[in-house]
């Protein structure tokens, strides 16, 4: 694995132009629900930030006073409902996308729904982010529902989380009881992987340490939260990182040939060695083109097209990467995944694999377990539904470059997809994976239903969790025999 | 005042990364060019995108023969000067029948000349896949837009119905009937645009540069009378003003702004300073409640 090369390398720092450039853009996901006050913080933000055109301001403080909502106050939370059936409930039901810019950052809020049955949408926002807003009301502290919204920011691998005690006017601005709000969560966050945590006492509604210093904190030293999210360091990327570049499509005009892509993590420069990870075949980097002219480098987020000393015969789909730290051929992988679709995962159902811009039949697939994010307990289970976050084992038709998620979550992240109707049913993050045999050839074990049934198998029915125990077997049969050498085929 | 440059190249590269995205995984896209800014950008970061091949798609404009002359002057220039294919799509039924932008209300004119013209275009191309310069900061119901636009059987869109977007993997395998709109602006906020444009010194629709124009009040709008069609009211009388716009449509559903505004520096400038949103100028957005959510539902961008 490269993770042990990279400690062996000494980490070599980007220059201070490089890093502002890459943290110019943050991603600030809001977790919490309309109880917290959540759109009225983000109404706040964009009120505060002048990210409100005055047109909208007029139609905002006129729809206030037909609502009610607040008294005289303005009902923040009117900028943010965006369609029509959530106006009318009163709900936020999808993710909404917000922008607003400081002098030296421009800001991206990702707005998802807090509640536990749209687990889905925060996950899928959270996709997304580098910063996530956990909002917690002043009267009622860190909630089963808090640490549900941690753990799915950290299962998508945000570092960095700002915990906005919202309301504390609410509580007549007490110190000790947003101390005591802030040691809870700190102790509930010590088992995530979160390397930035900080506390911030704030009154939306009013204002208060929002973008304006309250007067009321007169105890509190911290950055208010506008000052806080205009220093956070985003930047996130070992910069040792391997070279990892998922290819889009080749670009071909007249004699050139080149490979388009995004370089999903670290970096390349002319004169580069590089694998296409699926074939093993290597070729030398020629050129970074672009229409500005070629480049003398490119690195994580850049799109450009690498232009190649030997034609590598690759197309769509093939990873380019470091020759030394590459990706897992895999065609055996572990994930943890949230289930997007309304139709729950069917293991009869046929499913693809989107990783990086790969398309990869799924052979077979079961679900070894259930993980209750508010508990963190897991369940072994068979089944898994909307909103469920599970732990699966999947089994590829043919190997696909992945890498875990932990190490490099740009090409260690994926989508299931329907076949049929191509709905996208599940995103998940890869936890371990295995390179198979490579070819499956005239040697090819066939581990079929008669065999299974006959013994591995012989004590199970025809009941759906029987069923379900039968793939989960024929999957761990496959995998072991796979893992000393032997090509097997499922067929059941 | 801001002058923040600094993030426009992460914007560009994630447009970049989606029109590709969409190329690859498509088998007929189009370009959906309306001349604007927006197109404008659109279009230089499709040239980026494949470059040093053309982008591999159409350009389609959807003419309603209501636009400003100097739009049409500056499509045919720009599809000229980079070689690219381009089709022009007018509803010559709804022409036939006389409807126009005078005598009709914007919710019928836009049905007709624009999305019922749009869907008949995407159709007679055999087209699955429109790359259009929506963005999301634009409107309400834009906010929830997904990058991959998926659109049922007949163009519409069913909100609940739209694919979740989970980190920039972009899933664009269709069901049956399905076609889709892909929003590589997503992302970008009217501000970006013009520093993008002055960054990569692009060159836009004069009109959206300050001048000597004549225009006629109607309300709090202005309207420029950009030809002899205009239907003046009883003591309407055009005047000289110096204006500018701030988005492009069917002239005489576009408002006009004063502004000095006269070259790409102020108007970046006025643009971030602006306090009326963007679309204010748009007649057709204000039509009834929750305009564009519902002409989105029938198939318009």
């Amino acid at each position: 694995m490269y993770v042990a090369a990279l400690r062996e390398e000494i980490a070599v720092s980007s220059s201070p132009e490089t890093r502002a450039q890459s943290g110019a853009m943050v991603h600030l996901l809001t977790c919490g629900s309309v109880d917290d006050g959540k759109s009225t913080l983000i109404g706040r933000l964009l009120w505060d930030a002048a990210a409100v055109a005055e047109d909208q301001r007029a139609a905002v403080m006129h729809a206030s006073q037909n609502r009610m909502v607040n008294g005289d106050k303005i009902d923040f939370s009117l900028l943010l409902d965006g369609l029509q059936a959530e106006r009318e409930q009163g709900i936020t039901i999808d993710i909404a996308w917000r922008y607003f810019e400081t002098a030296d950052r421009r800001f991206v809020i990702i707005d998802a729904p807090g509640h536990e049955q749209y687990t889905r949408n925060m996950a899928t926002g959270a996709s997304h982010a580098d910063v996530a807003i956990l909002l917690v009301d002043a009267r009622h502290g860190v909630k089963r529902q808090t640490r549900r919204h941690a753990a799915i920011c950290d299962l998508l691998g945000i570092k960095n989380v700002v915990l906005a005690v919202n309301k504390m006017d609410l509580i007549d601005w007490s110190e000790a009881r947003f101390r005591a709000i802030e040691a809870d969560f700190r102790t509930m966050a010590a088992s995530f992987g979160f390397t930035d945590i900080a506390a911030i006492p704030v009154a939306a509604l009013p204002g208060d340490n929002v973008m304006r210093r309250s007067a009321a904190t007169s105890w509190y030293n911290g950055p208010t939260l506008l000052d806080h999210l205009e220093s956070i360091d985003v930047t996130g990327e070992v910069a040792s990182a391997p070279f990892r570049m998922p290819v889009q499509l080749v670009v071909r005009d007249a004699d050139f040939r080149g490979y388009a892509g995004t370089v999903a993590s670290g970096r390349i420069r002319p004169g580069d060695r590089i694998v296409d990870a699926r074939s093993g075949l290597g070729a030398v980097v020629r050129g970074i083109t672009t229409m500005d002219g070629d480049l003398a480098s490119a690195r994580k987020g850049d799109a450009v097209v690498l232009e190649l000393d030997t034609d590598l015969d690759i197309s769509r789909g093939a990873v380019l990467a470091e020759v030394l730290r590459r990706p897992t051929n895999a065609d055996v992988l572990e994930a943890r995944l949230v289930w997007l679709a309304e139709t729950p995962f069917d293991p009869e159902a046929g499913y693809l694999l989107r990783t990086g811009t790969d398309l990869t039949p799924v052979t077979s697939m079961s679900i070894s377990a259930l993980v209750d994010f508010e508990t963190l307990a897991s369940e072994p289970a068979h089944a898994c539904a909307v909103n469920d976050i599970a732990d699966c084992r999947i089994l590829l038709g043919r190997p696909a470059a992945l890498d875990l998620f932990a190490d490099l979550p740009a090409t260690g992240s994926f989508v299931l997809v329907n076949a049929v109707d191509g709905a996208t049913v599940a995103g998940g993050i890869v936890t371990w994976a295995q390179a198979g045999a490579s070819t499956v050839g005239d040697n090819v074990f066939v581990l079929d239903q008669e065999l299974l049934a006959r013994g591995l198998c012989a004590d199970l029915g025809d009941s759906p969790a029987d069923l379900a125990e039968f793939h989960r077997r024929a999957q761990e049969a496959a995998i072991l025999l796979r893992s000393v050498g032997i090509p097997v085929l499922i067929e059941i | 005042m801001t002058a923040l440059v600094s993030h426009l190249k992460l914007l560009e590269a994630e447009s970049i990364h989606i029109f590709r995205e969409a190329a690859a995984q498509f088998r007929s896209p189009v370009l959906l060019y309306s001349i604007g800014k927006d197109s404008t950008v659109l279009l230089h970061l499709a040239r980026k995108a494949f470059w040093p091949a053309k982008p591999p798609f159409p350009l389609l404009h959807i003419d309603t023969t209501w636009k400003f002359r100097d739009m049409i002057a500056f499509r045919d220039k720009t599809a000229r000067e980079f070689g690219l294919d381009l089709i022009v799509h007018t509803n010559h039924d709804g022409l036939a029948r006389g409807i126009n932008p005078f005598d009709h209300p914007p919710s019928v004119y836009t049905d007709i000349m624009k999305t019922q013209a749009l869907k008949a275009a995407l159709d007679a191309g055999g087209f699955d896949a429109a790359f259009g310069g929506a963005r999301r900061d634009e409107e309400a119901s834009r906010a929830k837009e997904r990058v991959f636009s998926f659109r049922a059987a007949g163009h519409r869109w069913e909100p609940r119905r739209q694919r979740p977007e989970m980190w920039n993997l972009l899933n664009g395998r269709l069901g049956k009937g399905e076609t889709v709109r892909v929003f590589p602006l997503s992302n970008w906020t009217e501000g970006d645009v013009w520093r993008y444009i002055a960054l990569e010194k692009l060159d836009v629709v004069p009109l959206y540069f300050a001048a000597e124009r004549p225009v006629v009040r109607r309300g709090d709008q202005l309207i420029m009378v950009d030809d002899e069609r205009i239907k003046l009211e009883a003591g309407e009388r055009p005047e000289m003003r110096q204006i500018r716009f701030r988005t492009l449509g069917c002239w005489p559903l576009t408002a006009a702004v004063e502004s000095d505004a006269s070259d790409i520096d102020a108007v970046v400038k006025e643009t971030l300073r602006a306090k009326i949103s963007e679309r204010a100028g748009r007649l057709i957005d204000h039509d009834q409640a929750g305009a564009m959510e519902m002409k989105k539902r029938e198939g318009y961008f």
